[in-house]
């Protein structure tokens, strides 16, 4: 990144845009991990995969949202 | 059947025939056989069409001393998106304009297309953002895997070898995640938009709709800048040297 051609509104414009997904990317971590947990619950015929999907997609979810925010503060 | 837009009705009455015995010969169905492409697909097919005039048209104005209108949007498109990916992806950044461009156009007329009468906005429907976000996710990986080459597994496994079983399948899954954040948001803003636009249309038919027409092409405007901001946010991502 060019610091000196970068200017602020460009700034404003790329933090709106990287955090934006934020809001979509938790819960549809955890509908993906669900999906995935189902759909092996019904090849493997188990039960416990989809909770353990919802619980992987839960931590991925959050694991994208730190890893967003840790980027984020790097860069201020 | 639900009515059909007159624009898919032409399209159907001229190639459906042929559009289903070619899905036929490689094993597929369509539900209605008379009228094999639906509303989604024939907008998606007038936007193309749009977009391909308009760029025959930025082409053959195309000058350096007297720029046409149409070479001036091409322009300051060009200039903005560039200017974004500069300061997402760094270095090289250049490689990755053209597809940011034209996922960008493609959305926004899209997006725009529901404002006019007798079109809808194909985008209001999930299988046209899904198929640009799933077009975004292997974009994305192909770059990654270009860049790194082998070295590019490294970004699904975590710094720390000893906990790479636990990261493997969370990345996965975030990756994944990606395209379906990708695919709600604009799926669910564009059709909600069109909603409420013709809910307030058929509830109070003046002046009111024409509020939620300007809400729409705001949310159109912002909603594809969202779509190439994170393309090139996961670019970034991919060709990043950080793992």
């Amino acid at each position: 990144m060019d610091p000196d051609k970068d200017n602020g509104q460009g700034n404003f414009w790329r933090q709106f845009g990287k955090y934006s997904h934020l809001a979509f990317v938790l819960p549809g971590a955890v509908v993906v991990g669900l999906l995935i947990g189902g759909a092996l619950d019904r090849w493997l015929h188990t039960t416990w995969i989809t909770l353990a999907g919802l619980l992987l997609g839960a931590v991925a979810g959050f694991y994208e949202l730190i890893r967003t925010i840790i980027q984020a503060s790097k860069e201020t | 059947m639900a009515k059909e837009l007159w624009f898919t009705e032409v399209l159907n009455n001229a190639v459906g025939p042929a559009v289903t015995s070619v899905m036929g010969a490689v094993g597929l169905h369509p539900k209605h056989a008379a009228s094999p492409i639906n509303d989604a697909v024939a907008m998606e097919i007038l936007v193309v069409l749009l977009l391909l005039a308009f760029f025959i048209a930025v082409r053959a104005t195309l000058s350096v001393d007297k720029p046409s209108g149409f070479q001036h949007i091409v322009e300051m498109g060009e200039s903005f998106v560039g200017e974004q990916a500069k300061g997402v992806i760094g270095h090289h950044y250049e490689r990755y304009i053209p597809y940011a461009m034209a996922v960008g156009f493609f959305i926004l007329l899209s997006n725009l297309l529901g404002l006019v009468p007798g079109f809808e906005s194909p985008t209001a429907n999930p299988s046209v953002p899904l198929g640009c976000a799933v077009l975004t996710f292997f974009y994305y990986h192909y770059h990654g895997i270009r860049h790194h080459q082998a070295h590019y597994y490294k970004q699904f496994v975590g710094p720390v070898a000893a906990l790479s079983w636990l990261i493997l399948p969370i990345e996965l899954v975030s990756h994944v995640a990606r395209v379906l954040s990708l695919t709600v948001r604009l799926f669910a803003n564009m059709f909600a938009g069109d909603l409420v636009t013709m809910a307030f249309f058929s509830l109070v038919p003046v002046v009111v709709p024409v509020i939620f027409l300007g809400l729409h092409l705001g949310v159109a405007l912002v909603q594809t800048f969202i779509f190439v901001m994170l393309t090139l946010v996961y670019l970034g991502l991919a060709v990043s040297e950080d793992h």
